[in-house]
């Protein structure tokens, strides 16, 4: 196990240096660059700009240098620590990155701790009453949660909390702790805002998992192994818990690490519409303005961490179902 | 130890299915006894039934099924010195099958080895942990006491290395070796039945000789009664005492093993004997089918299931059903042919 994990440890090496060209490669595929965009956009406000001034521009941003030397630079940056300067924000990509980063995990974490929290539950219910009352209802959130949009789903929400409520949801905090910093009072008005993001981040994934838990644990609950442990004397919920449950939560809890980089880039359109100060959206901005180094960036961190995620989700399978044994065979 | 006292009595079982496609009368009618101690055999095609039997005695017949008739009447026995005596009867056909009462029977006073020893067992915990969780579930031991109990157990059926194969997975076992387990799990509390349901049928030529003669050696040392499921007609000459056949959920035939070979009664039995080869006969002989096929489930014929496909089918046949009689002593048959005889029941 432990050579296992070193070898795919070396294996992530030249894995990720390929995974920061591509993200380089890919920021650099729309045709002009940040400049280009913003003069457009200045042009468009009907403001002249001046050859020299673009020149210059461009050679402080480091535009006028071929494209190899730029990722040269770059990475060199990053392994000091310096992921570059985004243009938009006029400021280091980590600072960036890092005013967004709390939030984000903050509403990630607990939306997906929400999914499990909600999902497990009721599909083992489901399953094991199927066809009742209620799987039907659970079977028909779970459609709806499924089929609804997020974002569509943000703007249902928040309207009816201003219906119901006459307050708009339109950030994680209070007026008057938009812009203060860190305290016990803005963590606290944080959490009497976050539900609301939380509910409709999670809606799908809690849809998604209810309804693939319920179709793998409806399949083991009619295998022979069941019945072998019914017939042993084992009463009805310890026996559901041991076997099936167990076995068919394994690949849920084995892919854990998949969600990885979406702990850092979920939730985008809904942040969109609820106006909330995460990473999700900032990527989205970066590419249609062609902000390369913060874009890049964060594509980069999304990289490694699904390339760190599926490797913790290796390990978790081989750890959860002896089974799997990896590289030993042959 | 072995003794001729009766262990259990089924008595006009019925177990039903209820399916939106119609009714599948799985179980229609099965009477006979299993003694303390001795082996029952239970023959019959694919379908007739006798899984279902096993599953009603134990009461997991899997959902919507369930016993709409019947009575399986589960005597016990406390020792006193040598000597059993009678301490109760229960029965079995009127427990909750989610109920305490049941669950400290199964695995415990009757226990079960299923057909695949593969699907059967869990693929993600050891045969020590499933072997070792009933005897934890009955008994009053520490996890080291019931491990120890669990590498005794394995030790008697015969498992190589029991100490290294106790904490293996069953995909790391060969198919033998797992069945080994399995009736290991099965034992390990020492029940007075066993109900062994086509254990060999997954196995081997070889190997199944080599777990068959392991039972015989376990009730030997055991004392356990076995019901001993199959449709391998020479499998029971060889294991059981007694042995009823099976036709489409019906007992059809009851005798003791040598009696149902040589003085067969009923239509069915007789057409099962003629289709196993015998080295004996003439070689040149062919082998005869049972003419005819199973009917569909769902849509049995009238009368006698069997009158399709009989020989003796008179017209009656189609429309009466036939009785159950004991057409000697100790031998019951159903079939029309012996209505006459005095000794006929009432019983469908
Ligand atoms: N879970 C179930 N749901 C519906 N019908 C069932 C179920 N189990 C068994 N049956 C039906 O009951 C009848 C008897 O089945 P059973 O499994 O007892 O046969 P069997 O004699 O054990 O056959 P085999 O030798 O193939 O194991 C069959 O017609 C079968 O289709
Ligand atoms: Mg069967």
């Amino acid at each position: 196990m432990i050579s296992f994990i070193a070898r795919r440890l070396v294996i992530m090496i030249p894995l990720l240096a390929l995974l920061s060209i591509v993200s380089f490669t890919i920021i650099q595929l729309p045709p002009g660059d940040y400049l280009t965009t913003y003069i457009q956009q200045l042009e468009a406000g009907g403001q002249v700009v001046d050859e020299a001034e673009i020149t210059r521009l461009r050679a402080q941003y480091g535009l006028d240098q071929s494209v190899y030397v730029q990722y040269l630079k770059w990475m060199g940056g990053i392994f000091r620590g310096d992921f570059g300067r985004s243009f938009h924000w006029q400021a280091p990509v980590m600072d960036v990155i890092m005013d967004r980063l709390p939030v984000t995990l903050i509403l990630s974490f607990s939306s997906l701790v929400v999914v499990y929290v909600v999902a497990v539950p009721i599909a083992i219910l489901s399953a094991v009453y199927q066809y009742s009352v209620f799987d039907y209802f659970a079977t028909l959130f779970g459609f709806i949660g499924l089929a609804a949009p997020d974002f569509l789903l943000a703007l249902v929400i928040s309207w009816l909390f201003y219906l119901l409520t006459g307050a708009m949801v339109t950030s994680l905090f209070s007026l008057p702790f938009r812009d203060a910093p860190w305290s016990l009072a803005k963590f606290v008005d944080m959490i009497s805002n976050v539900w609301l993001p939380i509910i409709i981040i999670g809606m799908a994934g809690t849809a998604g998992l209810m309804r693939t838990l319920r179709a793998t644990l409806l399949d083991e609950l009619g295998r022979a192994y069941v019945t072998t442990a019914r017939a042993k004397g084992l009463s009805e919920s310890r026996l559901l818990l041991k076997y099936p449950v167990r076995i068919a939560l394994n690949p849920i809890f084995s892919t854990i690490g998949w969600l990885l980089p979406a702990l850092i880039n979920g939730g985008v359109l809904v942040g969109i519409v609820l106006n909330l100060q995460i990473i999700g959206p900032a990527l989205m901005q970066a590419t249609l303005s062609q902000d390369m180094y913060l874009a890049g960036s964060i594509i980069l961190i999304l990289s490694v961490l699904t390339v760190v995620g599926t490797l913790i989700s290796d390990i978790l399978l081989a750890w959860l179902d002896p089974r799997i044994r990896y590289g030993e065979a042959n | 130890m072995v003794g001729n006292k009766t262990l259990l009595e089924v008595k006009g079982l019925k177990t039903y299915f209820p399916l939106d496609e119609g009714l599948v009368r799985a179980v229609d009618g099965a009477d006979f006894e299993i003694q303390q101690g001795r082996t029952l055999g239970v023959v019959g095609e694919s379908g007739c039934g006798k899984s279902v039997t096993a599953q009603s005695i134990l009461r997991i017949v899997p959902p919507p099924g369930d016993i709409l008739e019947g009575e399986l009447l589960f005597h016990r026995y406390s020792k006193e010195g040598d000597a059993f005596s009678m301490a109760d009867v229960i029965d079995l056909a009127k427990l909750d099958p989610r109920g305490r009462e049941i669950r400290t029977i199964r695995g415990n006073e009757i226990a079960m080895v299923f057909q695949e020893p593969m699907t059967s067992l869990s693929p993600v915990h050891t045969m020590g942990n499933q072997i070792t969780e009933a005897i934890l579930l009955h008994q009053e031991t520490s996890k080291a006491e019931a491990r120890e109990k669990a590498l005794d157990i394995l030790h008697r059926v015969g498992m190589p290395k029991p100490s290294q194969t106790i904490d293996s997975y069953p995909f790391e076992l060969s198919g033998g070796m797992r069945q080994r387990g399995m009736i290991a799990m099965a034992l390990s509390c020492h029940p007075s039945l066993l109900i062994a349901d086509e254990p060999t049928t997954a196995l081997d030529v070889t190997t199944e000789a080599q777990i068959l003669d392991l039972m015989r050696q376990l009730q030997e040392d055991l004392g356990m009664a076995i019901m001993f499921i199959t449709h391998d007609l020479g499998v029971i000459a060889e294991m059981a005492e007694t042995a009823v056949v099976m036709y489409l959920g019906k007992v059809v035939e009851r005798a003791d093993v040598d009696t149902l070979y040589y003085d067969a009664r009923h239509p069915y039995t007789q057409a099962l004997l003629r289709s196993i080869p015998r080295i004996t006969e003439d070689r040149r002989k062919w082998l005869e089918a049972i003419r005819g096929m199973v009917p569909d489930p769902y849509n049995l014929p009238s009368g006698c299931p069997f009158h399709p496909r009989c020989r003796s089918a008179q017209g009656e046949c189609r429309e009466v059903e036939p009785p159950w009689v004991e057409v000697e002593p100790d031998h019951w048959a159903r079939c029309i042919l012996y209505a006459d005889s005095t000794t006929a029941t009432a019983q469908g």
